[in-house]
């Protein structure tokens, strides 16, 4: 399967099939309570390649990620729109829409003896804008 | 084995044999009491596979169980019945019914090398109507 991410803000971050690895979509309550809780966290991991520039191709968008994980909590600009699309078989297995995701953790890796190196994003949204999170999917990605 | 699980509310979620690959029952008290303990908590946790629709089949619906994991507290709809059902050679070697269940926990992984995605649910009985859960089996399915 493929994937696509999109970050939008101030500035645009897209992240395509060669650069993502994994996805992982995160639903957590307390694990101890009795009744459903309102205690809701709605999180997003992202894992991917980060891909040197070779042969006069643009740099891929993971800078600007690392970037965004460092605006202050001060700014607006610490929430941005990201959108997550999961793609097999010609279909659009998941789409999820975070309207005010921020970043939680951030992390980079290199080594001496790779090529290139990777990245786990892990993105939550906005307590108080729960509501307007969007899970879609299950038609042709043809269009 | 084979599982069956169906969980009904405003609307309805069906996962079949294809999708499941492992179902836990877990009963839990604290492990440090001295005595039996009321503070008694059920939980199923299901695990299974997120199939992408190839050649014209519906969509699964696992979607939906990802919409019901964002159902806040303050709405009646975040109980939902769960049944499941384990079979194995034409027995029906056990059926849960948890008639009150919530979301604790859900979770989707995706991965550049697979086909299938995975998910997790994990479901608790609401505490108060703990005496509702029902155990059945050893009949023919």
């Amino acid at each position: 399967m493929g994937f696509k991410l999109k970050i939008e803000g101030q500035e645009n971050i897209e992240l395509g099939v060669k650069s993502i690895e994994t996805v992982k979509f995160l639903t957590d309550t307390p694990d101890d309570s009795n009744a459903r809780s309102t205690d809701l966290g709605t999180s997003i991991i992202v894992t991917g390649k980060i891909l040197a520039a070779v042969g006069g191709e643009n740099s891929d968008g993971t800078m600007k990620i690392a970037t965004w994980s460092l605006v202050p909590a001060e700014k607006a600009d610490c929430y941005r729109k990201l959108t997550v699309e999961v793609i097999a078989a010609d279909e659009v297995v998941r789409k999820l829409s975070f309207p005010n995701a921020f970043v939680v953790d951030y992390t980079e890796t290199y080594g001496d003896e790779e090529g290139v190196g990777s990245f786990y994003l892990h993105m939550k949204q906005k307590k108080d804008q729960l509501p307007t999170i969007k899970v879609e999917g299950g038609y042709s990605a043809k269009n | 084995m084979g599982f069956n699980v169906k969980i009904e509310g405003n609307e309805t979620i069906d996962l079949k044999k294809a999708s499941i690959k492992t179902v836990l029952f877990k009963t839990d008290t604290p492990d440090d009491s001295n005595a039996r303990s009321t503070d008694l908590g059920v939980t199923i946790t299901i695990s299974g596979k997120i199939l992408a629709a190839v050649g014209g089949d519906n969509t699964d619906d696992t979607m939906k169980m990802a919409t019901w994991s964002l159902v806040p507290a303050e709405k009646a709809d975040c109980y939902r019945k769960v049944t499941v059902e384990v079979i194995a050679a034409d027995q029906m070697v056990r059926k849960f019914s948890f008639p009150n269940a919530f979301v604790v926990d859900y979770t989707e992984n995706y991965g550049d090398t697979e086909g299938t995605g995975t998910f997790e649910l994990i479901v608790k009985q609401k505490k108060d109507k703990l005496p509702d859960v029902k155990i059945e089996g050893g009949y023919k399915a």
